[in-house]
């Protein structure tokens, strides 16, 4: 194992999942060193557990949070406002795996939807041209099947429904993907073999993550000093406003300092803010690199919500590949619809345990029981879609209320915009029609879950008072600071992120090594 | 609790076999399933009582809760008709009591394998080979579906109404909309 001394000027990554675990293994392959600082554990495959609650506990970044705001989350799960995973891989290790890209008008949202009250919309200071051959990189990192040469994946029960569902109300651009996970064997991982269990970890390494593939190739370079159990808590600078190094705790809550020659923090979008807030300083009074004052502002999680509908037959929505199941007919700016913006319809299946606590929570009854009773002729699907940017959703640090190394928490506030609940109507309405046309006898409307998809808080812009950093991800105040999650998308689109995370990170990449090979950085 | 009036009352109360009893009931009526074993509400109520236990608040809440269910005005808890039972649980769903009840009997009950059983579900499947070669795609009451992208002589819209008929729900105003 490599290991950087505390004084060795580095470049220091922040969070080892989708951004930071892709940047490390770009930088390392590329010769430069890297010590990445992960605040969870190192669970290994075979340590992974195909239980619920049991991987919950294991996985989930369950340090306190706290919520405000109209959203039904803050009601339901007031410590609870993400379900992000703290562990080496980040949230890789949890996702489940679709991978659509961006279309080319949602990096214009503001040009295309054009002025919508109450949304903080701005185009991305990137083209989808620019991004592309990135796109490519990715789906190639990932093994995304439909892509590249890769196979579909095989039609699982619940997609089967989803489908013929989709087919019947008129739909066309259906398929089990583009999805990243292996459907036969690539990449020197095994194909799937349909178990299920997309959120607790996948114990065969069928599915992409940076846990399974950039992680070990980075260590293999002899360039990174992965970290694990080590939380960054602030980055500081030097006289010039340059970032110099970050201060971390262990495992048994001592303070280090490690030096760096860059900064770059992929915390996902409520800690990457927390911790730039964290690290205000004299010079930086509101937070490092917020002189905009839009770190941990425009907070989007997606419009989310899920249907689970019974039949007179069995699904066994649980057995296969949970999200291999894509509809796009709906991804598009349609205002005819009411709303700006578009979603895709996913498979989704729970188990009982976490079908119990989501399907409709604070309810109890025989209407709650009802949905258990009927679990095994049950079918699902998850509507995701643009959510719109509003100021006022907010990652803040919570005043009063402290993590267990005596800390600020972050608090979410967000509040839903009629845009976005307009969408989620409607989505609703197409799921309901969908699963009808295929003889459902019932349909249940599942409120969103905690979110997975947390983005914005860092958002790129062309302009440096319009956001936090620019189309690399550089932050616009500190020249060697970077960010390199999800918190830099500008607006949130209807694609699931992970890819898209990926390919930023691999263009971020590219960025740094540039600017090394040019003494710019 | 006036039988039992030692300063440790309500935590003995809740050790005992008649809140043990009540508690059962309270979890049936609540969360009614003709298929699940009387063993599983049994251990639910058993790691409720043991959570509540635990600290003042919930020994409070709990003890007070259930010894309350002897003394309705239409009886005890234990003796009422199914119907009436939930309408008293109905009528405290906003106390400490119910809440707590309600909350940790979702976690728990549905987290045990022998119900995971009555209602069907098989579970962890790695160790067996996955689904791959147990039932994944046995559906077989709906045809097969394409699993390929289509491939059609449509392009896929990106802006724009559909240029061909989808089923489509009404249009939500947004006066109707509910948060």
């Amino acid at each position: 194992m490599t290991a950087f001394d505390h004084d060795d000027e580095v470049v220091v990554i922040v969070g080892s999942g989708a951004g930071g675990g892709t940047l490390a293994h770009e930088l390392t392959t590329r010769g430069i060193r890297v010590v990445l600082i992960e605040a969870g554990a190192h669970i290994r495959l075979e340590e992974h557990v195909n239980d619920e609650w049991e991987a919950f506990g294991q996985m989930a970044w369950t340090d306190p949070r706290t919520t405000s705001g109209s959203w039904r989350i803050a009601r339901d799960f007031p410590n609870l406002p993400a379900w992000l995973v703290k562990a080496v891989g980040g949230t890789t290790t949890h996702w489940a795996g679709a991978t659509p890209r961006f279309l080319e008008h949602e990096l214009r949202a503001r040009s295309t939807y054009g002025s919508i009250e109450g949304a903080t919309l701005l185009d991305w200071p990137l083209t989808l041209a620019e991004l592309a051959p990135y796109y490519d990189r990715a789906e190639i990192a990932l093994g995304s099947s439909h892509r590249h040469g890769r196979p579909a994946m095989a039609a699982n029960n619940n997609y089967k429904v989803l489908a013929n569902g989709a087919a019947r109300v008129g739909y066309n651009f259906y398929a089990t993907g583009p999805y990243g996970t292996n459907s036969e064997p690539y990449d020197g991982r095994p194909g799937t073999i349909q178990d299920g269990f997309n959120f607790q970890g996948d114990r065969s390494g069928a599915k992409w993550s940076t846990l399974v593939r950039e992680i070990p190739r980075a260590e293999a370079t002899g360039n990174l000093d992965l970290r694990p159990d080590c939380q960054v808590v602030q980055i500081t600078h030097d006289a010039r406003g340059r970032a110099d190094a970050v201060i971390y705790l262990d495992a048994d809550d001592n303070l280090h300092r490690q030096r760096a020659r860059v900064v770059a923090v992929a915390g996902n979008s409520i800690e990457t803010p927390r911790l730039l807030l964290l690290s205000a300083s004299s010079r930086f009074p509101d937070g490092l690199a917020n002189s905009s004052g839009h770190v941990g502002r425009h907070y989007m999680r997606h419009t989310t919500g899920s249907v689970y509908a019974q039949f007179e037959h069995p699904v066994h929505q649980y057995r296969g590949e949970t999200m291999a199941g894509i509809i796009a007919d709906e991804a598009r700016h349609d205002p005819d619809r009411g709303f700006a913006g578009g979603y895709y319809l996913e498979t989704l299946a729970l188990g009982p345990a976490f079908l119990a606590a989501f399907a409709e929570p604070g309810s109890w009854g025989p209407d709650f029981t009802s949905i258990l009773d009927g679990y095994v002729n049950t079918a699902g699907l998850w509507i995701v879609g643009e959510d719109m940017p509003q100021e006022t959703n907010r990652v803040t640090l919570n005043g009063t209320v402290t993590d267990a190394h005596g800390l600020p928490v972050a608090n979410v506030h967000f509040d839903d915009h009629p845009n976005d609940v307009a969408m989620r109507e409607h989505g609703y309405g197409q799921a309901e029609l969908l699963y009808d046309a295929v003889g459902s006898t019932s349909a249940h409307r599942t409120p969103p879950y905690p979110s997975t998809h947390n983005l914005g808080t860092s958002r790129m812009s062309a302009k440096p008072e319009d956001g936090v950093t620019n189309a690399f991800g550089r932050a616009h105040d500190v020249p060697n600071l970077f960010v390199s999650d999800g918190s830099v998308f500008t607006t949130g689109g209807a694609a699931n992120p992970t890819l898209t995370i990926v390919a930023l990170a691999m263009r971020q990449a590219d960025h740094i090594v540039d600017l090394f090979s040019r003494h710019e950085l | 609790m006036t039988s039992l009036s030692t300063e440790e009352a309500p935590r003995r109360f809740l050790e005992s076999d008649r809140a043990h009893v009540l508690l059962v009931r309270v979890i049936r009526i609540a969360f009614p399933h003709d298929t699940l074993p009387v063993s599983a509400y049994e251990r639910t109520a058993d790691s409720l009582l043991n959570l509540a236990v635990q600290t003042n608040r919930m020994t409070l809440a709990v003890a007070n809760g259930l010894d309350s269910l002897g003394s309705l005005p239409q009886g005890d808890f234990l003796g009422l008709p199914d119907d009436e039972a939930f309408a008293h649980l109905k009528s405290i769903e906003r106390t400490e009591f119910f809440t707590f009840v309600r909350g940790n009997t979702v976690l728990t009950l549905y987290n045990l394998p022998e119900v995971w059983a009555a209602l069907g579900y098989e579970g962890a499947s790695v160790e067996k080979g996955g689904y791959l070669t147990r039932g994944f795609d046995d559906l077989n009451w709906l045809p097969d579906p394409r699993v390929e992208e289509y491939s059609g002589e449509l392009t896929r819209v990106e802006q724009g109404p559909l240029p061909y008929p989808v089923k489509a729900s009404r249009r939500t105003e947004a006066d109707e909309v509910t948060l």
